[in-house]
């Protein structure tokens, strides 16, 4: 029985972090990968340092609902082509998208006979940001059934919260079974994650809930992607991001982005935000894949489509002079 | 920036904020019109540089070095503000 394991979480809260760390590990790094990404361009799974064989994209839909069927579909064919050999691995890491309801999935790989027959679903991790998780849980319904599911709840980015037993206490109280563990960066022995857990008491409700299929995303969330061609003048990096957090802050659940930058197209700069909370800049060695073009996604509601691309524009105008 | 993408970023930006009202292109910039106040939006000389921008009220000119400082500008102007608008705050470096 190939074990499975789902890492879930709000978006933002460091779910590709974490696998990036796991991925780290020499126990895991031989793990099959299904990355689910919401929007139009995917870009967590350029971000993975994994062979691209054990590497798949489910791009521009939620595994708990339009792609759920791939899902299965995704399983089954890996398991016949680790069976006559074609790949290797011994696990199978799911990482949800942040809108994902973990529980049409988990229904999918307990129920699913062509799945149960060669899997076994080992761990749910949700994973919680420690700074902004209790306002999430309190917005975003997504956000709750993520952490009522979990097996083991990981709070990341604890290092930006002192103090945490506010939310720890709502957690407790949303999933009392699940133990509450910490990593800063994802950094933590992927064992305390992913060791064979019982299953929470609530799944059954849930599993009982979700007779019928559908999703049940928080209302108006849109994903909005700007793709440039052109390299971006590295002065407009702040100036953008500035203006995104002051104007669109409060709407913007998510942000997320490789951008080729003039000063040094080589060396692709990846920007990770979170509402108005911004990671410093990180500056990769090379580029991910062939694709050199600078992609942004922003995941956010009541923010005008056009308006961040037209900001853009504006701003690298004035920078060019 | 010609006036019809300025006018294009700042509707958008009405939007973005709430405000009821609408741009239109006008003397050379865009007239923003929300409620009983008009606005204008007109770009500054190359002389004038380093301001880029120029936004008039009431006959006060008011000059911005450049789009984020004009957008901050129009909307205080707008009193669209109705919490402190949340500046970019960096997360700690790993």
């Amino acid at each position: 029985m190939i074990p499975v394991s789902v890492i879930t979480g709000f978006l933002g809260s460091g779910k590709t972090t974490l696998l990036r760390s796991v991925l780290r590990d020499p126990a895991y790094a031989g793990s099959a990968v299904i990355v689910n990404e919401w929007g139009d361009i995917g870009l967590d799974h350029q971000l993975l340092e994994t062979s691209e064989e054990n590497l798949l994209g489910l791009a521009n839909g939620c595994l708990c609902c339009a792609t759920r069927g791939d899902l299965a579909r995704t399983l089954i064919d890996l398991a016949a082509r680790r069976r006559s050999g074609a790949v290797t691995y011994h696990r199978v890491l799911i990482e949800t998208s942040g809108l994902a309801d973990p529980a049409p999935i988990l229904h999918t790989l307990l129920m699913d006979p062509s799945i149960a027959e060669d899997h076994r679903v080992e761990a749910v991790v949700t994973v919680v940001d420690a700074l902004l998780g209790a306002e999430t849980i309190a917005r975003h319904p997504e956000s709750t059934q993520q952490a009522m599911l979990a097996d083991r709840l990981l709070l990341s980015k604890t290092d930006l919260a002192p103090d945490t037993s506010a939310l720890e206490g709502r957690l407790a109280a949303l999933n009392p079974g699940a133990p509450i563990l910490r990593a800063v960066q994802g950094a933590i022995p992927p064992d305390m994650l992913f060791a064979s857990a019982a299953r929470p008491a609530a799944l059954q409700h849930w599993l009982e809930a979700i007779a019928t299929p559908g999703a049940r995303h928080s209302a108006g969330v849109e994903t909005i992607s700007i793709l440039r061609e052109e390299p971006l003048p590295a002065v407009v990096l702040p100036l953008f991001l500035e203006a995104l957090a002051e104007h669109a802050g409060e709407k913007l659940l998510r942000m997320k982005g490789i951008i080729r930058v003039a000063e040094a197209p080589e060396k692709p700069a990846v920007l990770h935000g979170v509402r108005h909370v911004l990671h410093p800049i990180q500056w990769l060695e090379d580029w991910p894949s062939a694709d050199r073009r600078s992609r942004l996604v922003l995941i956010g509601q009541g923010i005008p489509q056009w308006w961040p691309a037209r900001l853009l524009e504006a701003l690298e105008e004035e920078a060019r002079g | 920036m010609n006036p019809p993408a300025l006018r294009a970023l700042l509707a958008d930006s009405l939007t973005l904020w709430g405000v009821v009202g609408r741009v239109e292109i006008a003397d050379g910039g865009v007239r923003v019109i929300a409620g009983d106040q008009v606005l204008h939006v007109t770009q500054a000389a190359p002389a004038e540089a380093p301001m880029r921008w120029w936004l008039v009220r009431e006959g006060r000119r008011r000059p911005a070095a450049s789009m984020l400082g004009l957008l901050r500008s129009l909307r205080y102007a707008l009193n669209a503000t109705s919490a402190e608008p949340a500046r970019a705050r960096v997360a700690a470096p790993s």
